[in-house]
């Protein structure tokens, strides 16, 4: 259970430095963008789609990371005085009611990734993006953050603690 | 079931949704996906992945991460220190000089980050140990940076402006001119406050000045001007009609990058990679949260709550003004406990119909919410900068802070009602600039 909770781990690791580099893709994007329109005075076709884009691809494949990091606001009010028992009893209950949110929003986005794919949507600008591109990262990301709320809920329930720590966010900068 | 009723009992699950400690985005994913099957059947669902895309796959969005690396890449660097530093230089013989520079520097490096906690770590860890040491009591040093950084998201350009524009469907152009003067209004009366305070305590600010050659005045300039330029440079271009808040979003965080490289050296991919995932984290937890309210909208509107709790109110026909004081009470109290984005996101499109029937400006209202916002920042039990602060000099107690946060506070409250007295501070500048919108 450890190698499964390490490399689910791993992954999110990995989709986390993914949307970081699809954060710096958008940033350069957007400044060619700008140098092309109001420089040199060209018009764009594809640049604001694909920066458009990339920020939610970026969104979706960054959100089991920020997960991991525990990087998603909440509010810990309650958590913050419980005894320990009572607080992991509702850790574990929080995040099976995120898990259940995640997995229709997951199944969600695979049907309407599946329709993009199966109908050959395109997007109605002149750059006629096939819809599927876009709408897979949200199928994988939302894929990914079911699998790592799995993972937080076995470390809480059989005291992994550790390996959340091991991830914690002052490890990464260094 | 009455819509007012499905709304009532929309708030109170989410309240309890939330009390457990699930991250909010899911909370308002959540509460949408089991009122959308309950009171629309589960083939309703269809709509949730599309609604939370088309949510955040709208360009003017993409402003919020741009704006974000931005902040990080400054706030990364020690520029906050050299910020400061040039402040206390060149103001050194003003009296109080070291409080307005400490203020002043957080309301500049609150323009260029637009974080709130980042601007009192970055200032803070210079400016409390310098008031400190020159004699200022510490919950007047605390207290100055706790207030100082909230200004962060009220002075342009700012990321909660950015979120509340996209919520309402307003010019995010306008919203950052809305937000200038009552921005310097409520530095001017930060300062003011502590000046004040200091002096009624017996502070000697004759005694306590430092002494800077031209030579130290001057060679600080070229690392502080710079960021300056990008700000004065990324406010122009918007208001310019050049770029759009995306685009000198993008051009900003571009040029702040390459700066703190050739000023600061910051070039080693790890420390790069920390400004980019540290970044990409602010990013995600905000964009989420923004998809799945755009869920959360969708459902009420479909249920029609949102239209009912408008009309409601007015038909209660309350004083407009009476109206105002219990947004503001809601709005203050929703702040205690939820991040800035999460109560613009939830209650901006349900509170901006209500706001215009009772014939509000709404860019007057972005700064009063804000600043309400801004009040929760230093406020228990999630005043963010309290702890921000409390982490950086630990030997002030939390509750000498607090203390010290307080007068600030009711600085913001006056703020609040000088805005309602004269709501010109907020409308004149956008009026000015872009005209009378159509």
């Amino acid at each position: 259970m450890t190698l499964f909770i390490k490399s689910i781990q791993n992954l999110s690791k990995l989709c986390g430095i993914l949307a970081a580099l699809l954060v710096c893709a958008a940033i350069l994007v957007d400044v060619q963008m700008v140098a092309m329109r109001y420089f040199l005075n060209m018009s764009t076709i594809w640049q604001t789609e694909f920066v458009t884009y990339a920020i939610v691809a970026a969104t979706f494949l960054g959100s089991p990371y920020v997960l991991l990091i525990k990087g998603h606001v909440n509010v810990d009010l309650l958590p913050h005085y419980l005894p320990a028992l009572p607080k992991k009893i509702l850790a574990i209950f929080a995040s099976l009611l995120a898990l259940a949110f995640c997995l229709v929003l997951t199944w969600q986005a695979y049907i309407f990734f599946y329709e993009a794919l199966e109908g050959n949507w395109l997007t109605d600008t002149i750059w006629e993006l096939p819809l599927w591109i876009p709408y897979l990262p949200m199928f994988v990301g939302t894929a990914l953050l079911c699998l790592q709320y799995v993972a937080d809920i076995l470390c809480l329930a059989f005291n992994f603690e550790y390996l959340s720590i091991l991830a914690a966010p002052q490890q990464e900068g260094e | 079931m009455e819509p007012i009723t499905i709304g009532i009992l929309a708030a109170i699950l989410i309240i309890v949704l939330l009390a457990t400690g699930m991250p909010v985005a899911f909370g308002l994913g959540l509460v949408s996906i089991v009122f959308l099957a309950i009171f629309e059947g589960v083939d309703s669902l269809s709509v949730v992945a599309d609604t939370f895309f088309a949510g955040i796959a709208e360009f003017s969005l993409v402003s919020i991460p741009m704006f974000i690396v931005m902040g990080a890449a400054v706030a990364s660097s020690p520029a906050g220190k050299d910020l400061f530093e040039a402040l206390d230089r060149w103001l050194t013989r003003v009296p109080g000089g070291l409080i307005i520079s400490n203020i002043g520097a957080c309301s500049v490096f609150a323009a260029l980050s637009g974080s709130s906690p980042a601007t009192c770590a970055a200032i803070g860890k210079m400016g409390i140990p310098e008031m400190q040491k020159r004699g200022y009591p510490d919950s007047l040093a605390t207290g100055s940076i706790a207030a100082g950084g909230t200004l962060g998201i009220l002075i342009p350009p700012s990321v909660t402006m950015i979120v509340y524009g996209i919520s309402t469907e307003t010019s995010i152009g306008r919203l950052f001119l809305a937000g200038v003067f009552p921005g310097l209004m409520l530095t001017a009366l930060f300062m003011a406050w502590a000046i004040y305070y200091a002096w009624r305590n017996g502070f000697d600010f004759k005694a306590k000045i430092g002494a800077f050659s031209w030579k130290q005045k001057f060679e600080i300039l070229p690392r502080v001007l710079p960021f300056l330029a990008i700000i004065i440079g990324i406010l122009f271009v918007l208001y310019g009609g050049v770029a759009t808040p995306s685009e000198a979003a993008g051009v900003g965080a571009l040029f702040c990058l390459i700066l703190v490289a050739v000023i600061y050296k910051i070039v080693h991919p790890k420390k790069i990679w920390a400004i980019m995932s540290d970044s990409t984290r602010e990013s995600v937890m905000i964009l989420m949260i923004i998809g799945s309210s755009a869920l959360f909208a969708y459902t009420l509107s479909s249920l029609f709550v949102t239209q009912s709790i408008a009309e409601y109110i007015a038909g209660l026909e309350v004083n407009r003004w009476a109206l105002m004081a219990m947004i503001n009470v809601f709005l203050l109290v929703a702040g205690f406990f939820l991040p800035p984005v999460a109560v613009i996101v939830m209650t901006a499109p349900i509170l901006l119909p209500i706001i215009l029937t009772a014939g509000f400006d709404p860019y007057w209202f972005a700064v009063i919410l804000t600043i309400n916002m801004e009040i929760g920042l230093i406020t228990p039990p999630v005043g963010l900068n309290l702890y921000v602060i409390n982490g950086i000099v630990p030997d002030i107690s939390l509750p000498t802070i607090l203390k010290g946060a307080f007068p600030f506070m009711l600085c913001m409250v006056a703020g609040i009602v000088i805005l309602c007295i004269f709501p010109e501070i907020a409308t004149w500048l956008p009026e000015k600039v872009m005209g009378l919108e159509q």
